[in-house]
Formats: structure tokens, sequence, C-alpha cells
């Protein structure tokens, strides 16, 4: 039995069902795509996976205790211009082990510093987080989950606004952490994206849960670009800009 | 010329008032810049204004029943500091307004209230030492009340000093950790109106917060690290402090306007030339080229 189920899932916000009879399971040791257009209701539905939000009917079954459950909001959910540095911000996924008040020994420190150098944010320890770029960010807080040895793993859009080589990273170290044993929830809206990454897809639409397997999905759009444009683009030469 | 400096600085401090008032500053010096480093990171900066003002029905509710007593009317001043704040606090839950706005008018309220006791009881001399204090008129027992509260502050905020930085960047975290992001926010403005009511003995309800947010938002121009805004800002607060005093002292000037403007005036200078957003920095800024070693 999987560590997290839904059961007949009924969640409403502000008084509007959202979603209604979501059943299912969510793979231990995968990764599982969130996927719906906008106001299909995957906020919600990660919020009541959290606990933050009451079930109308239904309940989310969680096996994981709530310290190894770690969510990574979407960036513009946070205050990035708090003086806070990039190892700081690492550290303090020692939350569950530490709380608010136990001093960290050097054990903690050179973990810390093995994550930042699996995430490639070595040079950047000392750097305050008002001054990364979107990718160094999103690496980072990755780093803090890391940090919390987290079994429950939720990421909303993680690759928004960040560079290709950061996703490669954070997919590899995802990946990781799923061999581990770690279920991953991502909510996720590049096809290509989602071809790469996920063993098991939920689609939200109209106000209804379907498990979808990653292939069927992806044949289901085939010869369809990827929805956001990738990098390498082509620009149009010189002389012809000039003329336009 | 030592003796002309000894004259200025030390000689002073022969009289009891003058070292009562010295203490008194110095142990408000310690506990407020922190809280004023916190509420200005996060963007609450004149949050501490409505609370000092809040806190004013109560004082002069103490007032009124015990006479000048300062424990009593301290003790006036965190309840109705408190109450503002959690009669705030539900309102703008309730109603979905934000909770600025109903802060404000809480304060205002509140002020209206204060000053209206106030006047009902007493002169308007006791109003003026209620509204801007009296940091020379510190007794022993104000002295043992200060330093408490001062100290009481400065553990409570050790204690919740990482659960408050966390919440501070991301309060969902702390609340998947089991932590209510509600009851360190309550814990903190709780200090707030702590170090508000020890402070208005001697700076006044009004201009207690000023030693709060001055040395604070001064601070931002010399460091970007937590650590080193506390630091800075208890530095500068310490030194506004005695320098307003010594001030206040030769040329019989109100010693709170005095601390406050002297720390008033470090902020404008630091606003010109520090290390960090200055104007000096703006105008001095060039583009460094690619590869040439960091600035930090």
């Amino acid at each position: 039995m999987s560590r997290l189920q839904l059961e007949d899932l009924q969640l409403a916000r502000g008084g509007r069902t959202v979603l209604e009879h979501l059943d299912g399971s969510f793979q231990d040791g995968a990764v599982t795509a969130l996927i719906g257009a906008n106001g299909a209701g995957k906020s919600t539905l990660i919020s009541a996976i959290m606990g933050m939000l009451r079930p109308v009917a239904g309940r989310v079954a969680c096996q994981v205790s709530r310290e190894r459950c770690a969510w990574l909001p979407q960036q513009l959910a946070l205050d990035l211009t708090f003086p806070m540095s990039v190892e700081e911000l690492i550290m303090t996924g020692t939350w569950p082990s530490h709380g608010a008040l136990k001093g960290y020994c050097a054990a903690h420190y050179r973990r810390g510093r093995e994550i930042m150098a699996r995430l490639g944010i070595s040079h950047l320890a000392h750097r305050q987080l008002g001054e990364l770029s979107g990718g160094q960010r999103q690496r980072a807080l990755l780093g803090r989950t890391l940090m919390q040895e987290a079994e429950l793993l939720l990421l909303d859009e993680p690759f928004a606004n960040v560079d290709i080589e950061t996703v490669d990273v954070l997919m590899e170290v995802l990946r990781d952490m799923a061999r581990e044993g770690a279920t991953i929830i991502v909510v996720l809206h590049d096809m290509e994206q989602l071809s790469r990454l996920a063993d098991d897809v939920l689609m939200l639409a109209g106000g209804h849960g379907r498990w979808v397997s990653p292939e069927a999905l992806l044949e289901r759009h085939t010869g369809l670009t990827p929805r956001a444009p990738r990098l390498p683009l082509t620009f149009p030469e010189p002389a012809n800009a000039g003329t336009a | 010329m030592l003796a002309l400096l000894e004259a200025w600085l030390i000689a002073p401090f022969d009289y009891g008032f003058m070292q009562r008032a010295f203490v008194a500053g110095l142990a408000l010096s310690l506990a407020a810049p922190p809280l004023g480093v916190f509420l200005m990171l996060r963007g609450m900066s004149l949050i501490g204004d409505a609370m000092s003002h809040a806190i004013l029905p109560g004082v002069a509710l103490g007032f009124l029943f015990a006479g000048f007593s300062l424990p009593i009317m301290s003790l006036g001043g965190v309840l109705s500091g408190l109450l503002v704040a959690v009669l705030a606090g539900s309102v703008s839950q309730m109603t979905g307004h934000r909770e600025d706005s109903a802060m404000a008018s809480f304060f205002l309220i509140s002020l209206a209230a204060g000053v209206m006791l106030v006047s009902l009881g007493g002169s308007s001399v006791d109003l003026t030492h209620v509204l801007f204090g009296s940091i020379l008129a510190v007794n022993s027992t104000s002295l043992l009340l200060i330093a408490a509260i001062s100290s009481l502050i400065v553990v409570t905020l050790a204690v919740v000093f990482r659960a408050l930085v966390v919440e501070c960047l991301d309060p969902l975290f702390l609340r998947g950790q089991g932590v209510h992001g509600g009851l360190v926010h309550g814990v903190f403005l709780g200090l707030v109106v702590l170090n508000l009511t020890a402070g208005f003995q001697t700076l006044g309800t009004l201009m207690a917060v000023g030693l709060m947010m001055l040395p604070a938002t001064t601070a931002r121009f010399w460091s970007q690290r937590l650590e080193g805004l506390i630091g800075v800002a208890v530095a500068i607060a310490m030194v506004a402090s005695t320098g307003g005093l010594l001030l206040s002292y030769h040329l019989s000037l109100p010693s709170g306007p005095s601390i406050i403007l002297l720390a008033g005036a470090a902020y404008l200078l630091s606003a010109l030339l520090g290390r960090h957003h200055s104007l000096r920095v703006r105008l001095q800024r060039r583009a460094a080229p690619l590869g040439a070693p960091e600035p930090h």
C-alpha cells in the first residue's frame, strides 16, 4: 500500500467545489506529474495533501510524518529580499531534527556542503538569496528539501523561470530522490519535461481527476510541440533584422 | 583638551539621574533595534508606530487609577497594546480586509481614547509626560522595570530567532513543520508591545518607536546580513541614546527628541554616505569588467 492515498476526496475553495470523487494512490519512489489547466485545482489539491485545506468529504491518507513532507512553492511566494545566504537557507532544512533551538554541528554543515556540491552551488554558499538568478534560487530551495530528507515532496512548477542546465540538475536530483524511495509530486505544464521526469500522471479537468500513464498521454500529444518555447531559438539574420 | 572632554562626556554622569538615564538608554538600545530590524524586514515598519499609539489608552487608564506609577501604567499599556493587536487581527480575518487597514483604524481610535482619558484625569503637563516621556525622570523602580523588560525581550528573541527568520522567508515551510506561524507572529508582536511600554517612560509613547525603527532603517545602509543589521542597529541606538542625553544635558534640550533626532541624523548621513544603496554608492558605481574580484 502506498504512503499517500486519496479516498473519494472532495475539495472546495470559497464555498465552491473545485474537485470531487478523487481516488487513487501516489506511487512510492516515483514521480507523479500533476497536470491541468489554470484553475483546475492543482494548488487546491496540493494544499489538501499538505494538510492546509480541510476536505469537504473523503480524506487524504498520508503516512508520512509532517516534518518529512516538503513543499516547494512557486518562487513568487517567498520573500527573497530577506537577508539570508544560500548556506543558511539550506541549513533551515534541519528543522525536523533541530527545531528552533538546537545548534548545528559540524556533521550537518558537512552535509550542507555535500548538498550544495551535488546541486552545483558550492561557490554560492555565502551569497545572499536576493543576488541569485531564478535557477540558482531553485537549486538552493531544492537543497533545503534534501537537507530535510523529505519522503514526500511537492513541487509547484519547479522549472518555471529556470535555465536549461538547472532543469537538468533538478531533474537528476529528483530522480535520485525517487530512486531512494521518496514520493514526489510535481505540477508541470511542459510535455517535454513530463516525458523526461514522470512515472505517472494525475490529470485534473472539469472537477475530476484521471490517472494516466505518461506514455498514453504523450501518444495523444504526439506531433504537438511543447507549449513553452525552448532555447536555442533561431534569431533572424542581422541584415534581415535591420530591414524588418 | 582632556579636561574639556571630561567636562563634556564624563562629568554629567556624576549625577544620579544621568546615570539612571544612561543605563535605561543602553538597556532599551539593546532590546529595541533587533525588533525594529525584523519589523523592517517583514515590511511592517509602520506597525511599530501603530502599536505605540495602541498602548496609550492602557497607559492613560493606569495613570487615572494609580497616578504616576510606571508598573501599573506599563501593565495597562501591554494589555491595551495586545488587545488592539488581537482585535485588528480578528477584524481583518473576519472581514477579509488587509491587516494594515484594521490596524490603522484601531490605532487612531486608541490615540483619541488615550488623549481623552489623560485629559479627563490630569493636566496638560501629565499629557505631555505620557506622550513624550522624560528619560531624566527615571527612578530606580522604573530602571529595574526597564532592565527586566529589556532582558526578557533579548532572551525571548534569542529563543524564537530561528523560527522568526524562517517565518519571514517562507511561512509555509514553518507551517509544514507543524509550527503555527501565527504563534511566532503573535509572540513577536507581544515583544514589540512590551518594548514600547518599557520605552514610553523614557521617550514617551510616541517616540519610543523611534529608537526601534531609526537604528534599524539606518543599519540597512551598512550591512546586508541579518547579524550585521542587528549589530549595527544596536550600536547606533546606543550612541544615539547616550549622545542625545549629553546633548540634552549641555544644551538644555528635551531628552527624548534629542535622542531620536540624533538617530535621525545618523539615518540621513547613512543614506548619503553608507556602504550599501546610499547616494554615494549610486554615484560611484561603475560597472566592473568581467572577471574582476567582487566588491564584497
